[in-house]
């Protein structure tokens, strides 16, 4: 490919220009003889960007979702085709959490690389201990997934065997910097489980607080830090809070709820409709990680956020 | 012990896929359900009066292997007490080609406009625009071959051609075996986070679509225009009307607060259509001789909440008409217009029941109808991802 660009050039200026385009070629031959290009990472939602970022920080990321957006509700826009095309790895939740919009942009996006069993396709669920699998799914259980709670990004514990399983998928798709990704890698992980002991030490106050959610979003998180999900605004997974639903969710009485939590995406007036009841703070908690975000920083501020809000603690040990 | 050996291999060689499958499984299968009452019939329509099942879809899509792709798309259709299995699409497609390549072959939807391509429960309408049934059959399907290639810009450009039998779109009885050949250019970006759009052009060349002669090939049917093939009554799928050439132009613009479609967004979209060379060049002396038609609609539907949308959609046609008299023909220019109000609840993602009002002028009938329809379109199994 190069020598063909490279014969007519040096042929035609060979007699005046020879050196100075010698030097150009030559400039042009180096930096297409570098890692050719640098990687460019198509991310289904932020948090696999920031991700992405901690291992390979050269990369050329794209988010397709934003912390605003429902991962669940996503068009399969035409910049989202582009991005996909030229995309050599796309990193996703999976376990069906974008079921209704990636195998459209898979499809239309012509790229052999991000089709599923390719190694420029990595799902994050498969490398998790999924919660709420079901070995029977039926669609009057509202849209619930067969293969687990796809919202894997509080899969805190986790997040190490995806770091390792991230890894190995870079090193695969670009050999030329493994050193790179494995030793950020290493860090990567070195850094979270140290992290771990930490936020299990200052969240401990957490232990036993009873929350009403909406949607399983911070399933994992409950589930690590001992927190319990009394009651859910969604009468039953995708379908939308109603009046009687929220109604019921009253009866539950004041005693047995600690907080009303909802995500940064969603709808915020039916956690004010049930607070208007059993008068309990209400808590945003952020979906994904916000403009440059690393994921640690995602955890610290929603584990400061349920302290503060809880009242268990007023203030975080400096990082 | 040879047995349990067999048995234990095969056991595993079961399990084994299951362990190592996608978290998106394979195959797909999936029903639509489509049933209807409504009170008149649209021109052109492949609903009838009262009630009726519309379009029962099943579709099955596979991973064929590493290099294929194959899907396949079957609709139900019952009129009166017979029922029509239909191969609306039976395809193959490439998945690994480089260069941002596709090759497709077999029976699909044409990638001609923007609405053509997507399976008619994803409509947010009861019925096509009356531009569509007039100059398409509703949704054009054929069989033959497409390429297309995706370019690796930021902005989204789609290139594609295909080539195809025309049988359903022929105006002639002795047709060319590859009549049609397609061209389709899209391109398409964000605005912002909160919208995008989508601008496409197409071209299609219909080797049989003009008529040559009339008065001739009146052969067996009761209608007087030997060119016309989906009258009122026989619920054909093929176009009213065909030409030589068929321009189109669409654009979709959509909208949702901070790009969430969840709660509240907006669509709109618009498409233009021009037929040329409908008939033979002979007799573009004569009366009102139909050398360009135009059909275009314009449509917006608002989602309020996750389990109302509201629509409105204008569409116009021009079709002929074409009386012989001895070895004359006289050519009557006429104008299809319609405009539908639509009201629809979700009960799910999966299930909708929409209600539509249409009020439909028929020129050549000289009629003004109002019709109104009740339907459902529900979904079972896999639902594929929609198209924007």
């Amino acid at each position: 490919m190069l020598s063909k660009w490279l014969k007519p050039a040096t042929h035609n200026q060979q007699s005046r220009f020879a050196p100075k385009t010698l030097a150009l070629l030559a400039i042009f031959a180096a930096s297409y003889a570098l890692p050719s290009h640098a990687l460019n990472v198509f991310v289904c939602e932020p948090e696999w960007g920031a991700l992405v970022r901690a291992h390979a920080p050269h990369a050329n990321i794209y988010a397709a979702t934003t912390s605003r957006q429902d991962p669940h509700y996503v068009q399969a826009r035409p910049s989202l085709i582009s991005q996909m095309r030229r995309a050599d790895l796309a990193v996703c939740s999976g376990a069906e959490l974008e079921i209704g919009w990636l195998p459209m942009l898979q499809a239309r996006s012509n790229n052999a690389k991000v089709q599923d069993g390719q190694s420029g396709m990595f799902y994050a669920s498969e490398y998790v201990a999924m919660l709420d699998t079901h070995d029977h799914v039926d669609r009057s259980m509202g849209d619930i997934h067969a293969h687990g709670n796809p919202h894997v990004q509080f899969a805190v514990k986790d997040m190490p065997r995806i770091s390792t399983a991230l890894t190995a998928r870079l090193v695969d798709i670009d050999p030329d910097n493994a050193r790179q990704y494995q030793a950020n890698g290493i860090r990567f992980r070195g850094h979270w489980h140290r992290q771990i002991t930490q936020w299990e030490e200052v969240a401990e106050p957490l232990q036993g607080l009873n929350v009403v959610g909406y949607h399983g979003t911070y399933r994992y998180l409950f589930d690590w830090l001992g927190i319990a999900q009394v009651g859910d605004l969604e009468p039953k997974p995708g379908l939308s809070p109603t009046n009687a639903h929220i109604h019921s969710l009253a009866q539950l009485g004041a005693d047995a709820v600690d907080l009303i939590v909802y995500s940064s995406h969603q709808d915020s007036r039916p956690a004010s409709w049930l607070q208007q009841r059993i008068d309990k703070p209400v808590l945003e908690l952020p979906l994904t990680v916000e403009g440059d975000q690393s994921l640690t920083e995602m955890i610290d501020i929603v584990i400061g956020d349920l302290l503060k809000q809880t009242g268990k603690q007023t203030h975080l040990p400096v990082q | 012990m040879k047995k349990s050996v067999i048995s234990l291999f095969v056991c595993s060689a079961l399990a084994a896929p299951a362990a190592f499958s996608s978290p998106i499984s394979n195959p797909e299968i999936g029903v639509v359900l489509d049933g209807y009452y409504q009170s008149g019939e649209r021109q052109l329509s492949e609903r009838e009066e009262g009630f009726g099942l519309g379009h029962t879809e099943i579709n099955m899509s596979a991973n064929i292997d590493d290099k294929f792709r194959g899907s396949l798309t079957t609709v139900l259709e019952s009129h009166g007490d017979h029922a029509d299995l239909l191969i609306e699409e039976a395809f193959i497609e490439t998945t690994s080609l480089p260069h941002g390549l596709n090759i497709k072959g077999g029976r699909f939807l044409s990638s001609f406009g923007s609405l053509n391509n997507q399976h008619l429960h994803e409509d947010a309408f009861a019925e096509r625009p009356v531009a569509y049934r007039n100059y398409l059959g509703g949704h054009f399907y054929d069989d033959g071959v497409s390429a297309s290639v995706v370019l690796p810009t930021d902005l989204y450009i789609r290139l594609g051609v295909e080539a195809l039998s025309g049988q359903q779109m022929s105006a002639i009885d002795d047709p060319s075996t590859v009549g049609i050949y397609s061209a389709t250019a899209t391109f398409g970006g964000d605005i912002s986070t909160a919208s995008s759009w989508q601008l496409g052009f197409s071209y299609l060349r219909n080797d049989n679509g003009r008529v040559d002669s009339f008065g001739d090939h009146d052969h067996d049917h009761d209608h007087d225009h030997p060119h016309r093939f989906g009258h009122d009554h026989d619920h054909s799928h093929s176009a009213s009307v065909t030409g030589k050439h068929l321009y189109g132009m669409d654009f979709v613009w959509k909208w949702a607060p901070n790009g969430n479609y969840k709660y509240q967004n907006l669509t709109v979209s618009a498409e233009w259509l021009r037929l040329n060379d409908a008939t033979s060049r002979d007799y573009k002396f004569e009366h009102d001789y139909p050398g360009t038609l135009d059909a275009f609609y314009l449509s917006g539907v608002y989602r309020l909440s996750p389990s109302w949308s509201v629509g409105a959609r204008y569409s116009e046609a021009e079709d002929f008409d074409v009386k012989m008299y001895g070895h004359y023909p006289y050519f009557k220019r006429e104008t299809e217009r319609e405009f539908d109000l639509m009201l629809a609840w979700n009960s799910s993602h999966f299930g909708t029941i929409r209600g539509q009002y249409t009020r439909a002028e028929n020129q050549r009938h000289d009629r003004e109808d109002n019709i109104f329809t009740l339907q459902y379109v529900m979904s079972f199994g896999a639902h594929g991802a929609h198209a924007f």
